[in-house]
């Protein structure tokens, strides 16, 4: 049984606290929303599981079937089963997207994928994620539209086949019909392969797609609430002023930081 | 056509595709006369020193690929007259584990003389360049197009000028040179030089030399690739853009399958 544990996670950017001990399970076939006020620790949970170089951890630890994850180099989690489905995926000019995913399959196989099968299976996702056919022989990600680049995320997860998704914010940018094609194929790779998901998002309506068992609520580099759909729901409708409250915490004043400070010096 | 070169030779090369192979064990002197649209294919298996000339008479349009597989030492003194209106494009391979040093030398000589210089280098070894392009008559256009990527325990360093003399009005000179690093031990340098002597003249350089980018790699590898999967990828998409400036399909598709299979070799 494949178990993502984190137990007691702080992690840095830059010296920056950002995780202040967060503990979280997640087992096999699970779905889990991660919401919460942006700039509260999301994207930072998620990267520091497949390991940003630019985040430190201070303290604690993850462990993914039964292995110590914080001390594998980041293709090595991945070929645990780890994924990420980033917000911001990079452009990589001169390979192609083809050429890179035959790459990291094979990366995980003994023996290299046949290019029938692997052209075969390319097809078949481009079709489902109604892309169009050029996809596979364009470079990563350039020139790629927001709602393309993060369907190309869910294609790489569909021919990589992770035992655990993250997804860090894959519906933002796309339109209604796109929302509809990449939650459908999400919520269907999950179904057929009983592949455990951790989903960041704000719409509700990725989130009814998906229908995760799980809400956890970070706010301030701490998971402040968790429950079950009742909560992603009721914070669609009511916000987080009432966590706050109830929880008695404030919200990392992320946006405040990037103010430019009250200049007192005058020119005389 | 194949030809096994291992001594001094003067060659009239003939209309159409051509390849030649040098295995010398010695300083040699090779001419290549081309006398009409020509292109040509010259490997190196072994060269310690190997001085290359080229001529071709007015009108034509030559390509020539200089491919160098020597795993030893090589030093080249190439000096290329382009004559008018021909358009010389000659293109370097360094994808090899051995010490190069290239002295290259284009002179267009005549009005309507074209030349393009174009290099794809993998440098795990010493690699040092000095390329010149000289107008030397009017309405002449050269243009180089260098790419290197700089591996452990590799030196690149690539001197690059484009000249233009006086009275050699209603001329162009460019040039675009670009390291990339992988490693913090590498030393890569590009001296880019533009010496113009006419005031009616078109001109530009561009060089950069530059680090992997980090984002970039933790992308790749996030999604299972180690990092010399990761320096294969990029390599690859570094220099392949070489094969765009060659026209000729026969000479293209040798050089992308070559660039492939010798970049997966040495990352």
């Amino acid at each position: 049984m494949k178990e993502l544990m984190i137990k007691n996670l702080h992690v840095s950017i830059e010296g920056k606290e950002i995780l202040k001990g967060v503990d979280l399970i997640v087992r096999e076939n699970e779905v889990h929303a991660l919401m919460g006020p942006n700039g509260n620790g999301k994207s930072t949970l998620l990267a520091a599981v497949m390991g940003h170089p630019k985040y430190t951890v201070t303290e604690g630890t993850i462990e993914y079937d039964g292995q110590d994850v914080l001390a594998l180099p980041v293709d090595a989690r991945s070929r645990l089963g780890l994924f990420l489905g980033m917000q911001y995926p990079q452009e990589i000019p001169g390979v192609t997207n083809s050429d890179f995913l035959k790459a990291a399959i094979n990366a995980r196989r003994e023996k290299p994928i046949s290019l029938f099968e692997f052209v075969r299976g390319m097809q078949k996702n481009i079709k489902q994620l109604e892309l169009r056919d050029d996809i596979a022989h364009r470079f990563l990600n350039e020139g790629f539209s927001g709602g393309e680049k993060k369907r190309n995320e869910i294609l790489q997860m569909m021919m990589l086949k992770p035992s655990l998704a993250m997804l860090d914010e894959i519906d933002s940018g796309l339109d209604v019909d796109a929302l509809r094609i990449v939650a459908d194929t999400v919520n269907r790779t999950q179904k057929e392969t009983g592949m455990s998901l951790i989903v960041v998002s704000h719409y509700e309506r990725f989130l009814e797609f998906v229908n995760p068992q799980y809400t956890h609520i970070l706010v301030d580099g701490r998971i402040v609430a968790e429950g079950g759909p009742e909560l992603a729901a009721r914070i669609d409708t009511e916000g987080y002023d009432w966590i706050y409250r109830e929880y008695n915490v404030l919200p990392a004043a992320a946006e405040d930081e990037k103010k430019r400070p009250d200049l007192n010096i005058r020119l005389g | 056509m194949m030809d096994l070169i291992n001594s001094s030779r003067k060659i009239v090369v003939p209309a159409g595709y051509s390849e030649y192979t040098v295995d010398a064990d010695g300083e040699i002197d090779l001419q290549l006369e081309c006398s009409r649209d020509s292109e040509i294919f010259l490997k190196i298996l072994r060269a310690p020193k190997l001085n290359l000339t080229t001529e071709s008479c007015g009108g034509s349009s030559i390509a020539c690929l200089v491919w160098n597989e020597s795993e030893t030492t090589t030093e080249f003194h190439e000096l290329h007259n382009v004559r008018r209106d021909t358009r010389l494009h000659i293109a370097y391979g360094e994808i090899v584990k051995g010490d190069t040093l290239r002295h290259t030398k284009i002179d267009l000589l005549e009005p309507g003389a074209e030349a393009l210089m174009s290099s794809a280098t993998l440098a795990a070894a010493r690699k040092e360049f000095h390329a010149s392009v000289a107008s030397r008559a009017p309405h002449t256009n050269g243009d180089m197009k260098n790419y290197a990527v700089i591996l452990e325990g590799g030196r690149f360093v690539m001197d690059a000028a484009g000249i233009i003399e006086r009275g050699a009005h209603v001329s162009e000179s460019h040039q675009t040179s670009r390291a990339l690093c992988f490693d913090d031990t590498v030393y890569a340098s590009i001296v880019p030089a533009l010496l113009i002597d006419d005031n009616d003249v078109k001109a530009s350089h561009a060089a950069s030399v530059g680090r992997v980018d980090e984002d970039q790699l933790y992308y790749l590898q996030s999604r299972g690739l180690d990092i010399n999967e990761c320096m294969r990828l990029i390599s690859t998409g570094y220099l392949m853009p070489i094969t765009d400036t060659i026209n000729e399909e026969r000479l293209k598709e040798t050089l992308k399958k070559e660039l492939e299979e010798k970049i997966a070799a040495l990352c």
